[in-house]
């Protein structure tokens, strides 16, 4: 029985690592009482699956896990008992029994976030719009990309205009002297290429040479997306 | 509480910010205007390491059941944390109401190693509180110190404004009664002090004064009012089942060192080895009933949500009852897939049917503690195994598909030559040798042997407290001396930093005249001297140099039987002529039986009663 769940990662819980939440659902699973099934051999893990690593710092509105069961349990029964167990950055909102074969992780290609920040070298929000539509109308927008390899470090160029999607901005509050922007963007996700939101961040400052503050900068994750013949929806 | 928005920006710029959040499952937070008593517990190393300590778990929630009391953790800060707290001006606070630390009743640190004291110093500084408690105003917090290293607190006797010697689960309690009191008759500091050094177990510097020899050595040390005790008697806890263990424990959101469930199965240690320290000031042993610690693992399983039990204590394999405990455990948690490990496990106590029944679940590779190379050094310290139980041990694991050894050594042990050092490496090249004496089909994993070397730091309360410490050259020498011979692929060798233990046995045995010192080394940057990256021996050396203090005289001399110690003053239980008895039999090479099997006459019997001692 396969459990597709959705929850929040938010507050001071956005500083926990993605191993850190592993760990701690591991654990809350255990108190609840949930029916959890586990792996065989000498070291018996839980098996259940995050959709898509959140960074570190990060917080999120809408996280997905996958998990399995070995015995049916109620809806209602599973979100109480889990939410009772977990810190209050965490919460579940939905679960729903699923009988995909398919992987949470495969299927998620898009996320999307809002960024707040405050910019040095830009009047506006609005100033920002217009820069940023003709900054994505260029055919490719190079970053550079530190891999590790065993000891070695290669650094690699990479085009990620491809993995770029819909990108809305406004201004939080517009009495603050330093406005404080609010951007909204898509970013691909998942297997099929990826893109994290702090490598898009430093990728328009550097283009725009905007001047953001990194002090002022919030992301949050507002949700995950499938994409099912070319159409964008959530994946519960 | 410190400044929020100061706080949300430092946690962006620092490595691991859950370190310090708080906020985990089982935390307690009070409100701080509804209590009476503000307690901070303090550890003076990172989180990570903190939280593993079981100590930092009992004293938080037997402080915390009592209704009027808040007791709240800080930790020392990593660097980069602390960089960024001095930019923004927030000063140490606690984990649960972060609460600056200057605006509890008291901050009680726990002395697990004698490297952390320049934390400790750290820490009292980025509180906002004085470091030397004589300048700490009516209205500062009370500066307290417990725990192993506190059975000599003399080096940081100027920093700490009272410690309280051996177990703290009743003292503690005691301790806040009478503050209680001193708080609503609004009494002087001094009249507090003066009061606490009534409480059994506890130790107020400032009431004593030291009296010094021409050579340095101490000539006496007495109180300087009346009524202060001369000596000072160790608290601990009679009966184990009747004494408060939590039922819950804070669940930490990062991995820590320890990150499972500490179920303490006794206290003490009957083996009597002669390096130990534990060994002795822990004394006498006192077990747990099964019973009982079957239902702290029920409450804990459920309150925690914990994968791993840990049987815990100074020698687990010892515990009477073990067979059924683990059994127990097993049969309980098993499909749950809970794991149990023996954290200590020696060579003669090495139980077959237990290892195999706990490796059912999880395997992890083995560790033993030979700590000599030789049978002759062994005897000389106490370690009462020999190369045959080693073999009994190694073949069976080998058997049962282990292929990870770990063996642990000590280097500069007393008496020690260049054969016992080299007895390591033979020891090392005979468990190779067993691994591929196996028939090639029967060889199961990749062997890997590691043989470990510390070096040999001379504690109060041992037989060894008057044994001066090898040299640095020295130690360098027999590390050399290894590191040469051993010559294998399949067999590791890693040492530790002579010039740590130097400074560890400096501070070990060193008396109260080392405060300044410790200052000054803090001062000039000295934190984490634990950690071998941020160890520098050179400014201890300066820091030394710069106050006077000659670290050979506490490290290197050997001292005088009639010389009066800085630890003198303090009673554990086992006296000092049995102490003697055991240095004198050491030098002979003479065992001394594991006192399970008949008492050996440590003295311990004739303070306190209880465990195997009745």
């Amino acid at each position: 029985m396969n459990l597709r769940v959705k929850f929040t990662k938010e507050n001071y819980l956005k500083y926990i690592s993605h191993l850190d939440l592993m760990r701690l659902f591991q654990r809350a699973f255990r108190r609840g009482n949930i029916p959890i099934k586990y792996s065989e051999g000498f070291n018996p893990q839980p098996k259940f699956s995050i959709a898509n690593p959140l960074a570190l710092g990060i917080a999120s509105a809408q996280e997905y896990m996958d998990i399995e069961l070995n015995e049916n349990i109620p809806i209602e029964d599973f979100i109480k008992r889990m939410n009772q167990e977990l810190p209050q950055g965490i919460r579940i909102l939905d679960a729903k029994y699923i009988e995909e074969s398919k992987s949470i992780s495969s299927l998620i290609s898009w996320s999307y976030y809002e960024i707040k920040f405050k910019a040095n070298n830009i009047k506006d929000s609005e100033e920002l719009d217009k820069l940023v539509k003709s900054w994505l109308k260029e055919d490719r927008i190079m970053i550079k990309k530190v891999k590790h390899k065993g000891k070695k470090a290669i650094e690699k160029d990479q085009d990620i205009r491809p993995l770029i999607g819909n990108i809305i901005i406004s201004s939080q509050s517009p009495l603050a002297s330093l406005q404080l922007i609010n951007l909204n963007c898509l970013l691909k996700a998942g297997d099929n290429g990826n893109l994290k939101p702090t490598d898009f961040i430093d990728a328009m400052d550097g283009y725009l040479n905007i001047g953001i503050d990194f002090n002022t900068l919030n992301i949050k994750r507002l949700g995950l997306f499938v994409e099912r013949e070319g159409k964008i929806e959530p994946p519960m | 509480m410190i400044d929020i928005n100061k706080f949300d920006k430092v946690l962006k710029k620092v490595e691991k910010p859950a370190r310090y959040i708080g906020m985990e499952k089982n935390s307690i937070k009070k409100d701080l205007n509804k209590v009476k008593v503000k307690f901070a517990f303090a550890f003076p190393d990172i989180y990570e390491v903190g939280m593993s300590h079981l100590g930092l778990h009992i004293l938080y929630n037997l402080i915390n059941n009592e209704e009027d009391i808040a007791c709240e953790r800080v930790f020392a800060p990593w660097i980069d944390m602390e960089e960024e707290m001095k930019k923004e001006n927030i000063p140490l606070y606690t984990l649960e109401n972060k609460e600056p630390i200057s605006n509890f009743d008291f901050v009680g640190f726990t002395l697990q190693y004698e490297m952390s004291y320049t934390n400790i110093i750290n820490m009292l500084h980025l509180g906002g509180i004085p470091i030397l408690s004589k300048d700490r105003k009516e209205g500062a917090p009370f500066v307290i110190a417990g725990g192993p290293c506190g059975y000599n607190p003399e080096p940081i006797a100027d920093i700490i404004d009272f410690f309280v010697i051996g177990e703290g689960e009743e003292v503690t309690l005691e301790i806040l009664e009478r503050y209680k009191e001193f708080k609503e008759k609004k009494s002087s500091r001094l009249d507090f002090l003066k009061e606490a050094s009534k409480i059994e177990g506890v130790y107020v510097p400032e009431l004593y004064q030291v009296y010094y020899k021409e050579d340095g050595t101490i000539d006496r040390m007495e109180p300087i009012i009346e009524g202060v005790p001369k000596t000072i008697k160790k608290r601990i806890i009679k009966d184990l089942d009747k004494t408060f263990f939590p039922s819950k424990l804070i669940v930490p959101y990062i991995e820590t060192v320890h990150d499972r469930i500490p179920l303490e199965i006794f206290r003490g240690c009957t083996r009597g080895c002669r390096f130990c320290q534990a060994g002795m000031i822990y004394r006498p042993v006192r077990e747990k009933s099964v019973d009982n610690l079957l239902e702290t693992a029920e409450k804990l399983v459920k309150s925690t949500g914990y994968e791993n039990i840990s049987l815990t204590s100074l020698s687990s394999c010892d515990y009477s009852q073990l067979q059924l405990l683990v059994s127990e455990l097993m049969n309980r948690y098993e499909k749950d897939k809970i794991g149990v490990s023996l954290p200590s496990l020696r060579l003669d106590s090495f139980s077959l049917g237990i290892l195999k029944e706990i490796e059912k679940v999880r395997k992890s590779g083995l560790t033993f503690a030979p700590e000599a190379g030789s049978q002759r050094l062994r005897d000389v310290i106490n370690k009462g195994i020999t190369e045959e139980d080693l073999t009994t041990a190694v073949s069976y694991a080998f058997s049962e598909g282990w292929s990870t050894i770990k063996l642990y050594f000590m280097i500069g042990l007393p008496t020690e030559t260049d054969e016992d050092v080299l007895g390591i490496k033979d020891l090392g090249y005979m468990v190779k040798d067993m691994f591929f004496n196996q028939p090639k089909d029967k060889r199961k994993g990749n062997l890997k042997v590691t043989l470990s070397a510390a070096c040999f730091v001379p504690k109060p309360f041992t037989p060894f407290q008057w044994v001066g410490q090898d040299s640095i050259d020295e130690f360098n020498r027999k590390i050399n001396l290894l590191r040469n011979n051993i010559r294998d692929k399949k067999v590791t060798f890693n040492y530790h930093d002579p010039k740590l233990s130097y400074l560890e046995a400096v501070l070990a045995r060193g008396d109260r005249r080392l405060s300044k010192a410790l200052i000054k080394a803090w001062e000039k940057g000295c934190k984490f001297d634990g950690w071998s990256e941020k160890f520098d021996f050179d400014k201890w050396i300066e820091a030394f140099n710069e106050t006077g203090i000659d670290g050979d005289f506490y490290a290197l001399r050997d001292r005088n039987i009639e010389e009066v110690l800085p630890w003198d003053f303090i009673d554990p239980g086992v006296t000092k002529e049995y102490l003697i008895s055991e240095y004198k039999k050491a030098k002979k090479e003479e065992l001394t039986r594991d006192c399970r099997l008949g008492c050996t006459g440590c003295g311990v019997n004739k303070c306190f009663t209880g465990g195997v001692c009745r």
